[in-house]
């Protein structure tokens, strides 16, 4: 309808056309006279019926329309012409010797624009048909930019692939989209004056741990966006169909406070699957990669174990070293004339702190070599440190290096899995010690943990009097396979970055004063 | 064994090792005494001491090795038995070939170690003893005469008495003389014996 209606209005012609009609021929000819020559076309016509046959052809601007005419007389060419869309653009002019109010009234009521009386002036009528004719230029501008506008509403709204819904002042939907529609796999007719909220909320669909989208509590929402022009934005919900299935979406409602009458508020929505099946396959990934990175490192302990079993072997016989000798001093106790009980007891106090000490360093090394996937923890940060310089002493000894630690005091918790942060620090204590070792140099390793000022982090530091690492070597520390080492794989310190990154941390490289290494790493402060 | 004075020292950076290992010494009856590095035990006068060194192999800062090497340079003679962890032998036997008395690994059957303390010991007494003789042996040479030290030194090189009565243009009869001068101040009526104490005093 609207296209066709544009067409009419194109076919207007930039010259005005005008219909003369008068069953007089006199006054056809008194009328054609005054009008012709001033840039108008004009048209004739002798009756009633012959006006309608024109003006369906010609589609005339103006038409000056006699009253009294025999067959069908003016008023009645009037309302046919109105009822016609196709005709009822014409503004008309009644001319009529009758001058009384009522046929006045009845020629505005059939949707004439003006009267004039016969006889006429002539300088009235001009000015009269000038008048009318600029007004409908005016009126037919008007239209056009109109259904210009409309057009491209509707156009829009059209292409859209989000749905739309228009929403009155009771939260009914009074206008939906093609996407809309589609979306809900039904016509536009069979959501036309359903209620948003219970059409889609209608279900026991809540994502699981939000109570957030309960029909309940959506409702109350939607009103204040319809009373209070609030506005609601939900980026993960149900809607439920016509015919009870589902699907999700992430949808906004906004009131529109300057809009039309009718609509109080507009819901965009759209359907959200396919992001959801992006989401959850990139969380499948993640997670495959987390577990090949947990196995990688569980693999890289267990080596890492491996290489320290000599100091290890050396923490055990410490202890075991100290419980011989205490049970044998026992021994010579009790045999004694006079049973020294205090010394007695002393001795068997000491052994059971030596049996607690040996069996603390087996069950430190079980912890650190078992299984992956123990999910992050939150735990404190003294207790980290404690842990992590344990071990270091064992690797600290073995390579007769002396491992100097400052731990500051009152360090915030951290949410970490414990012993991956643990082997990122033994695997960077132990490169330091092999560096000072390789290069024979004496000196101590140092290890530090402070909180960095000004930030939510805590940083590690591990700083040893070694060589250093040179400086066209350095962009590529991080890079898997690269390594300095005769016996290297070069995965040690990919691996972890990797674990730091995974931790929300950042570890990085710089040379200290002594000409040596300082590898750091950052993580970040637990909620 | 006790006017020597000695004593079992133990440089051991473990604490209840250390702790452990002096109270056992001690249940057995010897003086102790007990340092937690090796700086410590340098403190003290190190080449005068009387005993045995029990010395942990692997100690952070100095270790036993370089203490070890360190007391050599230094003259320090005590006999070292040193203690090694798991995979310490090849350093044991390298120190052993330095001269240290022997080792033991942790964790070690008290036997042995008491043991290895005893030979120590004794080593250290035969030591101290070989020297107070040597010493002793020192003084009596120093008494002879140039002219008795000269014939000894003949008398050892196995001149007969006319060949040193030839060499030196004396008679034979005041070769006599000196030689009974030489055995008597030396304390020996044998000549073997004497070679034996000259050799003993030079070495």
């Amino acid at each position: 309808m609207a296209t066709a209606a544009i067409n009419v209005i194109k076919k207007v012609s930039r010259q005005d056309q005008i219909l003369l009609v008068d069953d007089n021929p006199a006054n056809l000819k008194i009328l054609y006279e005054t009008l012709d020559g001033r840039g108008y076309k004009l048209l004739v016509a002798d009756s009633g019926e012959k006006a309608v046959s024109i003006v369906k052809k010609s589609h005339p601007d103006l038409i000056l329309l006699d009253v009294m005419m025999p067959g069908m007389d003016g008023f009645e060419v009037c309302r046919v012409l109105k009822q016609d869309p196709e005709t009822a653009r014409s503004s008309i002019i009644f001319l009529s010797a009758l001058d009384d109010t009522d046929s006045k009234v009845i020629g505005f009521d059939a949707g004439g624009v003006d009267y004039i009386s016969k006889p006429f002036q002539i300088k009235e009528v001009i000015a009269r048909v000038e008048t009318h004719l600029k007004i409908h230029r005016l009126e037919q501008q008007l239209e056009w930019k109109n259904l210009e506008l409309q057009t491209d509403k509707t156009s829009i709204l059209e292409a859209m692939s989000e749905g739309i819904y228009g929403l009155n002042r009771k939260g009914q939907i009074i206008f939906a989209n093609p996407a809309a529609c589609r979306m809900n796999s039904c016509e536009e007719s069979e959501l036309l004056g359903q209620s948003f909220t219970n059409l889609h909320f209608n279900h026991s669909h809540i994502p699981e741990g939000d109570n957030e989208y309960d029909l309940d509590r959506i409702t109350e929402r939607l009103q204040r966006v319809l009373t209070n022009g609030e506005s609601l934005k939900i980026g993960h919900a149900m809607f439920s169909r016509l015919d009870g299935t589902v699907f999700p979406v992430a949808f906004s409602a906004a009131s529109t406070s300057s809009g039309s009458f009718s609509t109080h508020a507009v819901v965009v929505f759209h359907d959200i699957s396919e992001e959801l099946e992006q989401e959850q396959e990139l969380e499948r990934a993640r997670q495959s990669l987390d577990a090949q990175r947990a196995q990688l490192a569980h693999v890289s302990r267990l080596s890492m174990m491996g290489e320290m079993a000599a100091g290890i072997a050396h923490e055990v016989n410490q202890p075991l070293t100290a419980i011989v000798n205490y049970v044998r001093l026992a021994a010579r106790i009790s045999k004694a004339e006079d049973l020294d009980r205090e010394s007695m007891t002393s001795t068997l106090e000491k052994i059971e702190s030596q049996c607690l000490r040996a069996s603390q360093v087996i069950q430190h090394i079980r912890d650190f070599v078992k299984k992956p996937l123990q999910g992050k923890e939150i735990v404190t940060g003294e207790q980290l440190a404690h842990d992590i310089i344990e071990l270091a002493e064992i690797e600290a000894k073995e390579h007769g290096i002396e491992l100097v630690t400052k731990v500051a005091e009152n360090l915030p918790n951290l949410n970490v899995e414990e012993i991956q942060v643990q082997q990122v620090a033994l695997n960077l204590l132990r490169n330091g010690m092999e560096a000072m070792e390789q290069a024979g140099v004496e000196g101590t390793i140092d290890f530090s943990v402070q909180v960095l000022e000004g930030s939510n982090k805590v940083r590690f530091d591990v700083s040893d009097a070694g060589p250093g690492v040179k400086e066209e070597f350095r962009e590529s520390l991080f890079s898997p396979f690269f390594t300095t080492k005769k016996s290297g794989m070069g995965i040690g310190l990919t691996l972890c970055q990797s674990i730091i990154h995974s931790h929300g941390g950042e570890i990085g490289y710089q040379p200290n004063e002594l000409g040596g290494s300082t590898f750091y790493f950052l993580l970040p402060i637990a909620e | 064994m006790s006017e020597l004075n000695q004593t079992v020292y133990v440089v051991e950076d473990d604490e209840p090792v250390r702790d452990s290992l002096l109270l056992l010494l001690k249940a057995e009856g010897y003086a102790t005494k007990g340092y937690g590095n090796a700086a410590a035990f340098l403190e003290e006068d190190v080449v005068n001491l009387s005993g045995c060194l029990i010395l942990d192999i692997r100690m952070p800062g100095m270790t036993g090795m370089e203490l070890h090497k360190k007391l050599l340079e230094m003259g320090c003679a005590i006999p070292v038995i040193f203690v090694t962890g798991h995979g310490d032998v090849a350093m044991a036997v390298e120190a052993m070939k330095l001269g240290a008395v022997d080792f033991v690994q942790k964790p070690y059957r008290e036997e042995d170690l008491l043991e290895k303390v005893k030979q120590a010991l004794s080593m250290d007494a035969e030591q101290q003893e070989a020297l107070k003789y040597k010493e002793k042996l020192k003084q009596r040479i120093e008494s002879l005469t140039p002219r008795e030290l000269e014939i000894m030194d003949m008398m050892i090189e196995g001149n007969a008495n006319k060949v040193i009565a030839i060499e030196l243009d004396i008679s034979q009869r005041t070769v006599e003389i000196h030689r009974s001068r030489v055995m008597q101040k030396m304390g020996t009526h044998s000549l073997a014996q004497l070679v034996q104490m000259v050799l003993a005093a030079r070495s």
